[in-house]
């Protein structure tokens, strides 16, 4: 009886253990910060000069494990809706099925799908979605240093991504002045779950 | 398709092709029939949508992805064949109404397909007030529909499918004032085809078959307002008015007018569409001037378009070239 019950506290302690090593490497969830992040964007007009805008309506969450950072991964989804340009008739124009068409493709994704260490940061690749269609695009998160701020753990990512929107269906009538290639530009905290 | 002149060129091209396609029937056979004269009119719409299309360069996605794509590669080909299968002399009327009245059933929600109004953000079905309002709007198309086929069963005429035509016009540039080119600019190939069939089959008969034009002209009219209006600018009171502005022809059943020789009727009856889509079109040139024309740096009154504040060139106002500035 005695050595039955030893035998179980054994058991209990070693697993106690074992949960406890393997909490402190598992990967790190992170939440977007909407407050403290921004993706942004810029196209060229007429050839001359840059239209700047944001998408003011982002969610997302990535998980990041410094140990093994081949299983880290990252998520980003936009609210097309949520467009500003600083000029609220070519917002609404651009929400609109010449652009963004926001009634049938109301969101723009990324879902990471492999992730490498690179000096500096991490590769990202992934499955970009706009505009109905999905494209694999590859770029360089810059950054995951980490800070806590009233005991909360922060991470944060920056990155510039450069893509041709002739590549994800826009018409290519619609495209005219405005640059075909627009460089959105994210920069992100994440806020440890 | 930016080009005030290329969508000339599709009016003229979709126009002329369903011309010559009822001009060519008369080859085939001096005298058609009623039933031979509705397959060559679905056959013309068809001839003219396409070259209209090609014309016009416009780009469709297959499997469609929006909502032009929908109107323009399911609903208007399904119209096609529904009026072509009704046009069988063997086919009750009421039968070829259940066919009529299941397609407009099921066109709101084929044009609605995957967009936000059918989806929600959690994968849920579209709620209760979503399969009313889908029911609502077949209700309409159906009423619409029906009323015109009738009016022409009453008191025949060409003036219903030019008045349809009209109204297609004025749709298409309401909604390409609204900010949204590629789905108004479909509405030329339509009218054009309307046009062209109605006009040809006048020279060759006195009384020709519109039944098919009434059913392709109102399905049009209506996948383009409800494209413009859900997935553009294009308000519910214009859209709405747009609808059922050729219901007016109706105002030729009125006693004083009943009696009256077809080309005056037809004339009053093209007349009175007119009103309304000329108010709907004003109001649209309004409020693009309000919200579009200031992004393209155009003063109102002139028409005259600034570079860095400086008129540099005079050019009439058209809706085409707001895309190009954006």
């Amino acid at each position: 009886m005695r050595s039955h019950f030893i035998g179980l506290t054994r058991a209990f302690l070693v697993g106690t253990v074992c949960c406890a090593a393997a909490s402190s490497f598992a990967a790190d969830e992170y939440a977007y910060d909407l407050v403290h992040s921004s993706v942004s964007f810029k196209a060229r007009h007429l050839d001359i000069s840059w239209i700047h805008g944001r998408f003011n309506e982002v969610d997302g969450k990535f998980s990041l494990d410094r140990q093994n950072p081949s299983k880290s991964t990252f998520e980003l989804t936009i609210k097309a809706d949520s467009i500003d340009t600083a000029n609220k008739a070519r917002d609404e124009h651009l929400r609109q099925p010449d652009y963004f068409d926001t009634k049938q493709f109301p969101t723009i994704e990324f879902k990471s799908t492999s992730t490498k260490a690179v000096e500096g940061g991490y590769e990202v690749t992934g499955d970009f979605t706009m505009h109905g269609k999905t494209k694999k695009v590859t770029f360089v998160l810059k950054g995951g240093k980490e800070h806590e701020f009233k005991d909360v753990k922060r991470v944060g990512f920056s990155t510039e991504l450069s893509l041709k929107r002739s590549d994800f269906g826009f018409d290519k009538n619609a495209i005219g002045p405005i640059g075909d290639e627009a460089l959105i530009i994210i920069d992100c905290e994440g806020v440890r779950k | 398709m930016s080009d005030p002149w290329l969508f000339l060129k599709a009016l003229s091209g979709a126009a002329l092709a369903s011309m010559l396609i009822v001009l060519a029937s008369v080859l085939v056979g001096r005298r058609l029939g009623l039933m031979r004269q509705n397959w060559v009119a679905v056959l013309a719409s068809a001839v003219g949508l396409i070259v209209g299309e090609v014309v016009l360069g416009l780009r469709l996605d297959w499997p469609p992805a929006n909502g032009l794509d929908r109107l323009l590669q399911i609903v208007v080909p399904a119209v096609l064949i529904v009026e072509l299968f009704s046009a069988f002399s063997s086919v009750p009327h009421w039968c070829a109404w259940v066919l009529r009245l299941s397609l407009a059933g099921a066109i709101p929600r084929i044009l609605l397909h995957a967009s936000v109004y059918l989806s929600r953000s959690g994968g849920e079905q579209p709620g209760l007030k979503s399969a009313a309002d889908l029911v609502g709007y077949s209700a309409l198309l159906a009423g619409t529909w029906f009323l015109l086929w009738w009016l022409s069963q009453r008191s025949p005429g060409v003036s219903i499918p030019l008045a349809l035509a009209m109204a297609i016009q004025c749709a298409g540039l309401s909604i390409m004032l609204a900010g949204y080119v590629k789905g108004g600019s479909a509405a030329f190939p339509i009218s054009a085809m309307l046009l062209g069939t109605t006009l040809a089959a006048c020279l060759l008969t006195k009384l020709p078959a519109i039944s098919p034009l009434i059913g392709i002209g109102t399905v049009g009219l209506f996948g383009l307002l409800f494209i413009g209006h859900f997935f553009g600018r294009l308000s519910s009171s214009s859209a709405l008015a747009m609808l059922l502005a050729p219901l007016l022809c109706w105002v030729s059943e009125l006693s004083p007018l009943r009696n009256r020789r077809p080309s005056l009727v037809g004339s009053i009856r093209l007349l009175i569409v007119a009103i309304p889509l000329v108010a709907v079109l004003v109001l649209a040139k309004r409020d693009f001037d309000r919200t579009m024309a200031p992004l393209l740096g155009v003063d109102d009154q002139s028409g005259v378009s600034f570079c860095s504040g400086i008129p540099c060139c005079s050019r009439p106002m058209s809706p085409s070239y707001f895309m190009l500035d954006l």
